[in-house]
């Protein structure tokens, strides 16, 4: 026995007895998810690349197109000077503790440079690539080589703000959100589309309400 | 070395911040809609409600500031 209830997408059944949802499911029928966890996981690894190995391939150049392409956009405002990760505990050290990479990081391999970066730059070590989307910040304890590097990573971000104003921001907004968004890509992935059945048409549902009356 | 793109980002420093948004909510909407449906049209209807939604509200209390701040 289906009660009926109302989505966005017009009526859906919902089976009234709680028990009933296993018989019920609640993604797409026919959704190829295949080994689900390596999806999650290509999906983690690249926006779209999970759904591209489940064969849903025009959803995945949407994720890609709609997450990468945020992601770009807003690592072009900043120069790539936006996307960084510091080993600085937030309770001691809040001011360089680096929140936003928090939701960069789904991003998955664009954003992952950062953690690369600041794990040497914590070791001791120098950063690459002339400190290429390493923190912005100079401690007293770095040797010479590294506090070389990262005067010249410091003097560039500052100058983010005196040369586009408030650009930077708009680009820390654009990469965050970008890697929150993929989390949602990870979990289609993981899981399929969150509606219970897909109708197309509200006469696909008709028909599925007369069947069920019947 | 840096990102090769400073032409680029200065051009995109022409705009005027407001036009930031739409993208931002195109992106938003899409994304959602895609991880709730698989077919496309009910993926095109659910973002296109999503997107005038969220623009509308965003668009309303633009509004109600604006009057808000005109009267102080």
């Amino acid at each position: 026995m289906l009660d009926w209830t109302f989505c966005v997408d017009g009526p859906l059944p919902i089976p009234s007895d709680p028990t009933l949802l296993m018989e019920h499911p609640t993604t797409a029928p026919d959704v190829p998810l295949k080994n689900r966890s390596l999806a999650a996981l290509l999906a983690l690894t690249w926006p779209g690349m999970g759904h591209v190995y489940q064969g849903r391939k025009a959803k995945g150049l949407l994720y890609f197109l709609c997450i990468f392409g945020l992601y770009a956009v807003g690592f072009a405002l900043g120069e790539g000077a936006n996307v960084y990760w510091t080993w600085v505990n937030p309770l001691r050290n809040p001011e360089h503790f680096r929140l936003y990479y928090l939701g960069q990081f789904w991003v998955g391999l664009p954003a992952w440079p950062a953690l690369i970066q600041a794990t040497l730059i914590h070791q001791g070590f120098q950063p690459l690539f002339n400190g290429f989307m390493a923190a912005p910040m100079l401690d007293p304890t770095m040797d010479n080589g590294v506090r070389e590097v990262m005067q010249e990573v410091v003097r560039r971000v500052f100058s983010l703000h005196q040369k586009y104003g408030g650009l930077k921001e708009i680009g820390d907004i654009y990469t965050t959100i970008a890697g929150l968004l993929n989390v949602l890509a990870i979990y289609d992935a993981f899981e399929g589309p969150a509606v219970r059945q897909e109708a197309t048409s509200t006469a696909d549902v008709s028909s599925t309400s007369e069947a069920e009356s019947a | 070395m840096w990102v090769p793109l400073p032409e680029f980002t200065f051009l995109l420093g022409l705009i005027n911040a407001y036009w930031f948004a739409p993208p931002l909510i195109l992106v938003i909407s899409l994304v959602y809609a895609a991880s709730r449906h698989e077919a496309w049209p009910l993926i095109f209807r659910h973002a296109t409600r999503l997107f005038l939604m969220i623009a509308g509200i965003l668009a309303l209390v633009t509004v109600i500031l604006l009057v808000i701040n005109t009267q102080v």
